[in-house]
């Protein structure tokens, strides 16, 4: 490489220091420039034609199993270290089909190619083969070729024909005999850029999605697969990705030359290693070992260190973090020295490691505060799972997609999905019993027995035939792409058309075969599963349109995606996110996202819990099992009106004042009763009621004795997300029953101020005592049985800040909430955990940072809030796992 | 080729360690005891198909060619040739099909799902046992290995008097078990075995789909995956409660094991054929085989067909074939075809099909597919299938061995509809054996001869076309 390099090493001249994008041809290096590396983010195969000899071309990119090529014709070849001349005839092609290259392109909706080449022939027309991924002269993925002196790329798409026609050319002129720099990208939205020596010359739409990508398809280099259309000249380095190189990435590869070294892996680094060794080492360790004396609540020698203003600042003794420089840091000094922490168990070797290892690395801190409820028990799992439909997305999803109302048949053969981390729709614990099976199967039945199969059938084919020779693979495929959410493969369409073959063996009608294959379909692991592909290369991937679309509508609505949200993946317009959020806008506006976000407060707020309510008879002697009823309709009715009719931010839930109640239910609440069903109440006028805190639904979760210690926790957990450790092992949790003289409040403050309790109970049996006034079911009284008055006075200690803040009465306590920065973060967490169905890790702490603040920004709202979380690479991205 | 041994020793050593009244093995062994007991044997008749039939050319050769694996059974064989079958041609569809779907019905196709007329099988079978078959017995049985599948002619050989299929088509060794042992029939209704085979069949493609997401190929993480293994298993576990054997007891025989070839959709992706190792597809026609003369030497089944492959397949065959201790081709179609996809299929060696060349790989196959079919019919002729007037099954039934169009020219229907290899057993001393007869005469007429010689009046054609009699063939 060397060798050839100096020769055009006179090329380079200083011009490139001045203006980059001005470049024509490219110039000597400085010696700061030459030493940078290229960047390879999304990098799947990489020649630097490195050997001088033999027959092979080894894949350098390091990704997966390596595509090698093999030159067929070395006579027709020049090898020189870092080149590869061709001279004569030749191919150069890989062993194999290019399958992992293609599949990896297919999935991303995007690809680059880049090569270093210096052509030796401007009479080469063709266009001639330089790259191609391709099958024969008329059949092709991709190709970057020349023709006369143009470079021009053909793109297969779903919208150009199998050739790649019609085909991204430079303007004439450029191509030169010399050494140049050439880039395609073409990005999800279609955008499409050629660059020549980091010049863009082309900037183009090339529309359509590459799920026609054909992975049988071989990579070449020279020539077509069929021989019959060879290039002259000379490779300096080939690589393709599975991404649209940005500009600026095109730029640093221009820079870096044809000779430099390729680093940062293939994985596209969302956040770089720095954050993300912040993020899974060392905030955990920091929570462990020092937040006990220096957060922002004890900040012990002025020193806070869970937040990243205050930890580099430093404490009295100045700052503690040299960043750089372990050596010079007090943080490090101390533990080294085994003086931190004072107390509890000492740093492992392996833990001080990571800290130095941080600061010498530059201390990066990346995030504002590190919240402690992160690491409350490591850094969490993000274990990968596919989720099974819940059993309200199933009844809505046969609803939707074949027109039959199945919920009571539903509910009666399903088990019910069980609550995992607050949630039920928690996807690891979405698992599959023998029940499960013998209720898919029987309900496919029914659902099919509901349907008139011919009128179903009829939307999808015209034709009635059997035969799998005439129109049922293609019947098949067409509804199948409806029933499956996404398009069929081959595969899929010989399983499910078999079907039809099968029963027309059996002396059946075409309506047969329908009904057998759509119950076949039902019960199919598309159907009861969200598939996604997980298969990557270890990194964050863009979800393809598809995926997209069945992740938006089952955010937004708990069920499928509707036709037009189907047509705009098939389109391939969910690549552009401008049309991302025009699709969000209006699948909000449809009754089926109010409907779901239902779920979402029944969820949030276990409103599941008021079935199981049986509070003591004797005590309550006029409690109805309608209460239980109605308090949940009440919260849900009050949801609506805050989010969706009000349209207020979320976190107004904590003190709207108003709320809606049956007779039943308003008379049990003290209220003025009014109307027969359930009606909207103003309760400004009301000071202990208004807000969610202060509905029955939430109030009875302490039990008929109005536990503080439940209700505190409750707080706590659901709706500030903080942390607190268990009970000490044997400790006697029977809660201390109220007595004359003593109320809960005396006995939790008994609780706050015993050596042995209060470290813990102060952070949250306070966050109750606004809730004293209420019994065990939500009746607002002044004393309680034993004649003790009772109180709404505490004060609240928000997680992460340093002071409590008092109240005087509920109300108070209710605006406090509201008005609360981590009540209203701790409401984007479990929205977006819901949305995503899986507990949210340290990992996702920065994006949800992003939503957060996006949310916030316009508005708080429900709405703002999932538009925020579907635009997020929350959504649009998913990990992957590396192939085995 | 692995060879599960499968036989009516076997299966009356099981039953005997059985407990005694269990409805199904006690049935089975007082019908073999009846049919014992009596001098006469019952009216049986199957018909045995091949895909990709013989060129008329090589059937000339007699047993010194293709046909050289029936020699043993020459003499229990009356070979046909020159079966004018010329009225089976429907327009617009090639000889592969209808030439099929005609073959022992002497009527074109109807449709795709439905033949012209009834098969010879079924027409005795309605004669003979107008008010059913004895209860219990399966009425027809109709197995097979195929894999083309598109129009049902290619591969259902028994059908109905109103041209409809008359039974459901087991296609898998453990279906076609457990059509015949694994649940009894109650005669002529039929209507709940079927939907629970329709019902299989719907859980089948289910397996496969969920197979896939478990598989090497599937687009799941390993956590994902594990679940959706989880989800198969417990599918497993329904299948088996669901459609277990009923009846059976210990020390019965079990369900054969899971065949290792395609079925279903996943056999025939678009006509484009499928790879086939020729081991694989010995072993699943073996072991149909076995079950299928199983079925009949215990008196369970006296009516239906077994295919061997269907109409126009389409496969990319590997493998060494072998006979009587001598390699007689090593099987690589692709290879020799030096084409992939459908272009790459042993059926391509019928298109170019040339009797002035060798042929060589074409009279592999079809040498090949004659020892299956010669396999199968001598089982029939084995220790275990002599009957009470000392003949054996296949000498006392009608077992008529059909094909379909031999010369993929495609160009003569004549030729090609008339070209269609035909043979047939003496059905008890009904029809000559031991011959290769050149008949000369249409196909319905030969049939009509072959119903007239078991005494049924009902006569397949057109009513008002007169008949003329194939004396040459009886016996």
């Amino acid at each position: 490489m060397n060798q050839t390099f100096t020769k055009f090493g006179k090329l380079y001249s200083l011009i490139f220091t001045v203006a980059v994008l001005a470049l024509q041809t490219p110039t000597r290096l400085t010696a700061q420039e030459k030493s940078a590396t290229r960047g390879a983010a999304g990098l799947q195969v990489l020649y630097d034609f490195s050997e001088q000899k033999g027959n092979i071309i080894h894949d350098r990119s390091g990704v997966g199993a390596p595509l090698n090529l093999k030159i067929e014709n070395e006579k027709g070849v020049r090898r020189t270290h870092g080149a590869l001349q061709i001279t004569g005839k030749t191919l150069i092609l890989t062993d194999k089909a290019a399958s992992r290259l293609s599949e990896a392109i297919k999935r991303s909706g995007e690809v680059s190619i880049e090569a270093w080449v210096t052509p030796s022939d401007l009479g080469l027309s063709g266009p001639a083969r330089m790259v191609t991924i391709s099958k024969d002269s008329s059949q092709r993925n991709i190709t970057l070729g020349q023709d006369k002196d143009k470079f021009d790329v053909r793109l297969r798409t779903t919208k150009t024909t199998t050739n790649g026609t019609p085909s991204t050319s430079t303007p004439s002129k450029a191509v030169k005999k010399k050494l140049t720099h050439l880039v395609y990208t073409r990005q999800r939205s279609g955008q499409a850029r050629l660059y020549v020596n980091g010049k863009r010359t082309v900037d183009k739409k090339v529309a359509g999605t590459l799920e026609n990508w054909n992975p049988t398809f071989r990579l070449a280099l020279g020539n077509e697969l069929s021989k019959d259309r060879p290039w002259k000249g000379t490779f300096h380095l080939v690589a393709v990705y599975s991404r649209a190189l940005t500009p600026k990435q095109v730029q640093v590869n221009f820079r870096a030359g044809p000779d430099a070294k390729t680093t940062g892996g293939p994985a596209i680094a969302s956040k770089s290693p720095q954050e993300e060794f912040f993020e899974t080492k060392v905030a955990e360790v920091l929570v462990n070992h020092c937040f006990e004396c220096h957060d922002s609540a004890s900040k012990k020698g002025k020193l806070d260190l869970s937040r990243k203003l205050t930890a580099l600042a430093g404490g009295e003794s100045g700052k503690v973090i040299v960043p750089g420089k372990s050596s010079e840091s007090l943080l490090w000094e101390q533990i080294t020295s085994g003086d931190m922490p004072p107390a509890g168990t000492p740093l492992t070797d392996k833990e001080k490691s990571i800290l130095k290892k941080w600061i010498d690395t530059g201390a990066v801190y990346s995030t504002e505060r590190i919240d402690p409820v992160l690491y409350a028990h490591g850094v969490g799992d993000s274990t990968l799972w596919v989720q099974r439909l819940t059993v309200p997305e199933y009844i809505e999803t046969v609803r939707s997609t074949v027109g039959v109302d199945i919920e009571k048949e539903a509910r009666a053969l399903l088990p019910p999905d069980l609550r995992a981390d607050g949630f039920s729709n928690t996807a690891y614990n979405l698992n599959v019993d023998l029940k499960h099976v013998n209720a898919y199967s029987q309900l496919a039945e029914k659902i099919v027995s509901k349907m008139d199969v011919l009128k179903f059938a009829a939307r999808f084919s015209k034709s009635k035939k059997l035969s799998t020779d005439d129109t049922m693979r293609e019947f098949v495929e067409s509804m199948g792409a409806w029933i499956f959410r996404g398009p069929l493969d081959g595969r899929e369409e010989r399983t499910y058309s078999g079907i039809a073959t099968t029963v027309a063996s059996a002396g059946g009608d075409y309506e047969e075969a329908v009904s057998f294959i759509i119950e076949a379909m039902l019960q199919s692991p598309r159907f009861i599963y969200r598939i996604e592909s997980q298969q990557g290369d270890g990194s964050q991937w863009p979800v393809d349109g598809y995926e997209l679309a069945s992740r938006m509508s089952y955010i937004i609505w708990g069920g499928p995606p509707d036709q037009k949200l189907l047509n705009a993946a098939k389109a391939g317009d969910l690549y552009d996110l401008e049309n991302v959020e025009k699709q969000i806008q209006r699948m909000l506006e449809d009754p089926r996202a109010i409907e779901h976000s239902t779920m979402f407060i029944t969820e949030w707020l276990n409103l599941g819990q008021l079935d199981d309510l049986s509070p003591s008879a004797k005590r309550f002697p006029n409690w109805e099992a309608a209460l239980a009823d109605d308090m949940r309709e009440e919260t849900l009715a009050f949801f609506k009106d805050v989010v969706w009719d009000q349209k207020r931010p979320l976190a107004d839930l904590m003190n709207a004042q108003v709320t809606y109640a049956t007779p039943r239910l308003a008379k049990h609440y003290g209220l003025k009763p009014k109307g027969e069903g359930l009606e909207r109440y103003d309760v400004s006028s009301v000071p202990f009621r208004g807000g969610l805190m202060t509905q029955g639904s939430i109030l009875t979760v302490g039990g008929d004795d109005a536990s503080m210690v439940t209700r505190g926790l409750y707080v706590l957990h659901g709706v500030l997300r903080g942390t607190v450790n268990d009970p000490p092992p044997g400790l006697d949790t029977t809660p201390v029953p109220s007595k004359p003289g003593l109320s809960h409040r005396g006995s939790a403050e008994k609780r706050i101020s015993n050596v042995s309790c209060g470290g813990c109970h102060k952070k949250f049996e306070p966050l109750a005592f606004g809730l004293e006034k209420f019994d065990g079911l939500g009746t607002f009284r002044n004393n309680d049985e034993h004649g003790n008055v009772l109180r709404e006075d505490g004060e609240i200690l928000f997680p992460g800040e340093a002071k409590p803040v008092k109240y005087a009465t509920s109300a108070e306590l209710m605006n406090l909430l509201a008005g609360s920065e981590r009540v209203q973060k701790s409401l984007t967490w479990k929205v977006t955990q819901f949305a995503l169905g899986r507990p949210l890790v340290a990992a996702d702490a920065q994006t949800i940072e992003k939503i957060h603040k996006s949310a916030q920004k316009e508005g708080g709202t429900y709405a703002a809030l999932i538009t925020s979380i579907v635009m997020s690479d929350l959504v649009q991205m998913t990990k992957t796992e590396q192939a085995e | 080729m692995k060879k599960t041994n499968i036989s009516r020793r076997t299966m009356l050593k099981g039953v005997g360690a059985a407990t005694i009244g269990l409805p199904l093995l006690e049935e089975m062994l007082v019908s073999t005891a009846s049919a014992a007991a009596k001098t006469d044997v019952p009216v049986r008749a199957f018909n045995v198909f091949f895909g990709l039939g013989i060129p008329s050319p090589l059937q000339t050769e007699g047993f010194d060619g293709v046909l050289e694996p029936l020699k043993p059974l020459g003499d229990k064989l009356l070979i046909m040739r020159n079966v004018d079958q010329v009225r089976c041609d429907e327009s617009g569809i090639n000889a592969h099909y209808d030439g099929a779907a005609g073959a022992f019905t002497a009527e074109p196709p109807d449709g795709e799902a439905k033949s012209g007329g009834p098969s010879i099988d079924q027409v005795i079978r309605e004669s003979h046992y107008p008010k059913g078959l004895p209860k219990g017995m399966v009425s027809t049985l109709i197995g097979g290995t195929f894999f083309r599948r598109s129009r049902v002619g290619r591969y259902v050989h028994s059908y109905n008097m109103n041209g409809t299929v008359a039974a459901t088509i087991q296609e898998k060794p453990r279906d076609l078990f457990d059509r015949v042992f694994g649940y009894i029939s109650l005669g002529g209704d039929d209507t709940d075995v079927r939907r629970r085979r329709l019902k299989r069949s719907v859980l089948d493609s289910v397996v496969d789909d969920y197979k896939f997401y478990t598989g090497a190929n599937s687009p799941l993480g390993a956590a994902s995956k594990s679940r959706v293994a989880d989800h198969l298993d417990r599918i497993r576990e329904f299948e088996q409660r669901a459609f277990a054997l009923k009846n059976t007891a210990e020390g019965a025989p079990g369900l054969p094991p899971r065949s290792n070839v395609a079925h279903g959709g996943q056999a025939d992706p678009g006509g484009e054929g499928i790879d086939m190792k020729l081991e694989d597809l010995r072993t699943e026609w073996r072991l149909m085989a076995d079950l299928y003369a199983l079925a009949i030497q215990m008196d369970r089944v006296r009516f239906g067909s077994l295919t061997f492959l269907a109409a126009g397949e389409r496969l990319r065959v590997t493998g060494d074939y072998k006979y009587d201790g001598r390699l007689i081709y090593k099987f690589n179609d692709e290879k020799d075809l030096r084409k992939s996809g459908s272009g790459g299929c042993s059926h391509e060696w019928w298109h170019q099909f040339n009797e002035k060349k060798k042929n060589e790989q074409l009279r592999a196959h079809a040498h090949m597919k004659m020892q299956e079919v010669a396999y199968f019919l001598s089982r029939l002729d084995d220790a275990d299938s002599k009957e009470a007037n000392g003949k054996s099954i296949l000498e006392n039934s009608l077992i008529t061995i059909s094909t379909e169009s031999g010369d993929g020219r495609h160009n003569d229907v004549k030729r090609e509809l008339s070209g269609i290899f035909h043979a047939i057993t003496g059905a008890n001393d009904r029809f000559k054996t031991g011959q290769i007869m050149d008949i000369g005469a249409e196909g319905l007429d030969v049939y009509n001869t072959m119903l007239g010689a078991f005494g049924t009046k009902k006569r397949m054609g057109p009513e008002d076309r007169e008949s003329n009699r194939i004396e040459k063939i009886l016996a």
